[in-house]
């Protein structure tokens, strides 16, 4: 079977592995909220001197709330990918079971009366692993849309620190502040995804 | 797995199932029984999980799996009845007889299908294909909540852990010397064996019965005079050891 290795490693304990390390994200993700209010404070106490920022800060809540969305809906599924990894380990072991009754039963003269019990399992079990497959493409495919919007978030950063450049020097080190914030927020966010990534890989 | 046929009568039989050579040395052995009509049976007491394989491929020599319509858990352990969810795959149609104080802890095991029937305290009777047979209370003998069967016409008493010894896998099915039985027999009945009232109220309660054979879910099964000579020295000896630490 196609995913009977993920299975041999304990893939439910990595589905919650996988959820525990996005608390990292969930806790950069607040972070550009709220450097992103503070940019909003100061671009309103600043005025018409730094309009150009408030694209900029309007992205940085909007990539925040987003990535807040996404680590919930990643949870979910790693909360799922748990229970259907759990459950095909079950299955599996029903039909490991019938197996070695098929093979202990063998000549026996009623052997065959538990072969559709026998075949209803592994029927389960393919439709389990099905399910498994398709939490787990989901999983990345969420884990990959955080991945791209940091690279976003990085050409976003790039120009932020032009802007910040050209504001007033009363406001340049506080918008400069808020800029190597945002960075280190979304490059912290990018690693732990890759990490991710990287575990899930493995299996 | 041994098997052996402990009773053959006109319309139905009874079936130990026990001593699996393939069971892993490290759990308790256990003993199975069937009891079989010409179209229906029962399985008491059907064991742990790691012995569902050994168990499906022995009854399979005696009948078609589907006609097993009953099982029946005396208490809640898992070597009585972890294998509960195998058999739900295997059995849909199945009803289980077990305590009523237990079903929420038994469905743990994964009962989907098969359809639990709560034994009340105060025990029942069950009729199938003609045959009636008796559950027992056994409460607190060791479970707070447990049966044994007792079968009027075979004259064989289920008594799941009463009697129950912590046998060698090479030991014989049957009791063969009551004295030397007795060093199987007596830690578990002093440690396992919570209470002395319970225990007097379930030998005054059996000792109305006519009993030719008692089965224990471990060990070796007591015949004829070897019934009285073990409720005797169940009378004899103190219970709830556990309770000196």
């Amino acid at each position: 079977m196609a995913v009977d290795f993920e299975l041999r490693t304990t893939f439910f304990i990595t589905a919650v592995a996988v959820s525990a390390r996005l608390s990292a994200v969930l806790k950069e993700a607040k972070n550009i909220s709220l450097e992103a209010m503070n940019a909003k404070a100061l671009v309103a106490r600043a005025g018409e001197n730094v309009r150009t920022f408030k694209p900029i800060t309007d992205y940085m809540v909007e990539l925040a709330s987003d990535t807040i969305n996404l680590v919930e809906d990643i949870n979910r599924e790693a909360l799922l990918i748990s229970r259907s990894s759990l459950t095909a380990l079950r299955g599996s072991e029903a039909v490991n079971h019938f197996n070695r009754a098929k093979i202990k039963s063998e000549g026996a003269l009623y052997a065959h009366t538990y072969d559709h019990a026998y075949h209803e399992a592994e029927k389960d079990l393919q439709q389990f692993q099905l399910e498994l497959i398709k939490n787990t493409r989901r999983l990345h495919e969420l884990l990959e849309e955080i991945e791209s919007r940091m690279l976003a978030a990085n050409v976003v950063t790039s120009t932020s620190r032009l802007e910040a450049a050209t504001v007033s020097t009363i406001y340049r080190a506080n918008f400069e502040a808020i800029v190597g914030k945002f960075e280190n927020a979304a490059k912290n966010i990018r690693s732990t995804v890759q990490e991710c990534r990287k575990v899930l890989n493995v299996r | 797995m041994q098997t052996i046929k402990l009773y053959e009568g006109q319309f139905h039989e009874w079936v130990v199932f026990g001593r699996d050579p393939e069971k892993n040395e490290r759990i308790i052995d256990t003993n199975q029984f069937m009891i079989k009509t010409g179209r229906e049976a029962i399985l008491l007491d059907p064991g742990g999980i790691e012995l569902f394989s050994s168990m499906l491929a022995a009854v399979v020599h005696f009948l078609p799996v589907d006609q097993i319509t009953h099982l029946f858990a005396s208490h809640q352990d898992p070597d009585v009845i972890s294998s509960l969810g195998l058999w739900d795959k295997t059995l849909p149609n199945a009803t289980l007889h077990a305590p009523w104080i237990w079903e929420g802890f038994l469905r743990h095991y994964g009962c989907e299908a098969i359809t639990y029937n709560p034994i009340p305290d105060e025990g029942q009777t069950l009729k199938f294909d003609g045959l009636e047979i008796q559950f027992i209370p056994a409460h607190y003998m060791h479970s707070s909540g447990n049966f044994s069967v007792y079968d009027p016409v075979a004259k064989i008493l289920f008594s799941g852990d009463i009697g129950a010894g912590l046998n060698q896998p090479e030991d014989s099915l049957f009791v063969e010397d009551f004295d030397k039985n007795i060093s199987k027999i007596k830690t578990f009945h002093q440690r396992w064996m919570p209470s002395e009232h319970a225990k007097d109220m379930w030998i005054k309660r059996v000792r109305k019965l006519d009993i030719e054979m008692l089965c224990p879910q471990h060990g070796s099964i007591y015949k004829g005079e070897d019934v009285h000579r073990f409720l005797d020295w169940l009378e004899s000896i103190e219970v709830g050891a556990g309770l000196r630490f």
